[in-house]
């Protein structure tokens, strides 16, 4: 009976959140001649302004036509440098960089008692930045809300 | 002494009337965790020999943070802060199922409550849970450190209470209580659930149980005497 009474506790769930993450965005390379077909950017490096270290989400320096990439919870815009064949000489970058920015508006998402909120990207927008020899063609938005990684939101045609 | 049993037996009566209390470890609680304040009165009162009404009011403010990682381990940081407050109506009946001997009042009992609650909460702050640690090596970046209150919520639910009420002295009792409850309804706000109900206590994710208690001291005022039920062999056993 006493055992009975006992208030019973430490029989809850792990408060370890599984449930969810804020997303990363998702990107594409294609080839510019042939919209359709994918084509991998060699040796590719991303940097973020702001930041300096190259992006960890992928392998630094590798051919790739698929990454994601994490956007900055703290501001409504995110930069980047891309880096195509990216190497360096004599400490500088021998690639060919080019800068996109990515625009959205940040809104909170409730997850799981464990994970609590997410961001939600949402009215997603980019820039390249024109220089002389971009090697980015063309950008397009394909899904201007970045909620979950399951699709591609951007697509980068070189 | 022998010959006047059947007469004494006959004279036995049962005291029935109103047992009124207030739970103790709430206002301990609230002295314990600055975060916290509850008040629960309860009562019940005897309708048969073994059955009584019984009903618990009650009103909670309860404030808590979901902290991610382990203070003495690693990092750790706040994932959302939030206030939960608001009022609580139980009632149902208990059944008795101690036999006492006469002159004693003692329930070791089972009993059953409909339960409803009427709150709000209030999101004090939160932030982003993000894994990737690329442009926050150190934190999670907060999300809005303005309150927000979410009004006009309620749940209902069903316990099981499995108790007792032990007479101390003069008709004062001390009780305690567990319960285990089951939600039935549930009105939440779109973007933040109910995660902490007065009442019912902690929400936990996939599940519709809740575990509370009380420890109570009451009063029983009696109203009314009846004969004392006879517990012969003849009796059938409810």
């Amino acid at each position: 009976m006493l055992l009975l009474l006992t208030p019973f506790s430490g029989c809850e769930k792990d408060d370890i959140c599984v449930e969810g993450d804020t997303p990363l965005m998702i990107v594409r390379f294609y080839d510019a001649s042939d919209p359709e077909v994918f084509k991998q950017v060699d040796g590719l490096r991303i940097i973020g302004i702001g930041n300096g270290s190259p992006v960890d989400t992928f392998s630094d320096r590798t051919s790739t036509d698929s990454i994601g990439l994490p956007l900055r919870l703290d501001s409504n815009v995110s930069a980047f440098t891309f880096i195509l064949n990216s190497a360096d000489d004599n400490g500088m970058e021998a690639g060919n960089m080019d800068t996109l920015n990515f625009q959205y508006d940040i809104g909170p998402r409730f997850i799981s008692r464990a994970c609590g909120y997410i961001g939600v990207y949402q009215d997603l927008g980019s820039t390249l930045t024109q220089d002389s020899e971009n090697w980015i063609q063309s950008i397009e938005i394909t899904n201007p809300i970045v909620q979950s990684t399951d699709s591609v939101h951007v697509k980068i045609f070189h | 002494m022998g010959q006047d049993r059947e007469s004494d037996t006959l004279a036995r009566t049962d005291p029935y009337g109103l047992r009124l209390g207030v739970d103790l470890s709430r206002p301990l609680i609230s002295v314990l965790n600055d975060r916290y304040t509850g008040i629960e009165i309860v009562g019940d009162f005897r309708i048969r020999d073994r059955l009584y009404l019984a009903a618990e009011i009650g009103n909670e403010e309860k404030g808590q943070d979901e902290i991610l990682g382990d203070e003495e381990v690693g990092p750790f940081t706040s994932l959302y802060d939030f206030t939960t407050s608001g009022s609580y109506i139980k009632a149902g009946v208990n059944y008795n199922t101690y036999q006492n001997w006469y002159g004693m009042n003692n329930v070791i009992y089972i009993g059953g409550r409909y339960a409803f609650s009427t709150f709000s909460q209030t999101l004090n702050s939160y932030s982003y849970y993000n894994s990737n640690r690329y442009w926050d090596p150190d934190s999670f970046v907060v999300g809005s450190e303005a309150s927000q209150e979410f009004e006009g919520l309620n749940a209902s639910w069903i316990e099981l209470v499995v108790g007792m009420n032990a007479e101390l002295f003069g008709n004062f009792y001390m009780g305690l209580s567990t319960r285990l409850g089951y939600r039935i309804t549930n009105k939440d706000a779109d973007t933040f659930p109910n995660l902490w109900i007065p009442g019912f206590n902690k929400v936990t994710d996939g599940s519709k149980f809740g575990v509370s208690f009380n420890y109570t001291l009451s009063y029983f005022l009696p109203i009314y005497k009846k004969p004392k039920a006879q517990a012969t062999p003849s009796d059938p056993e409810p």
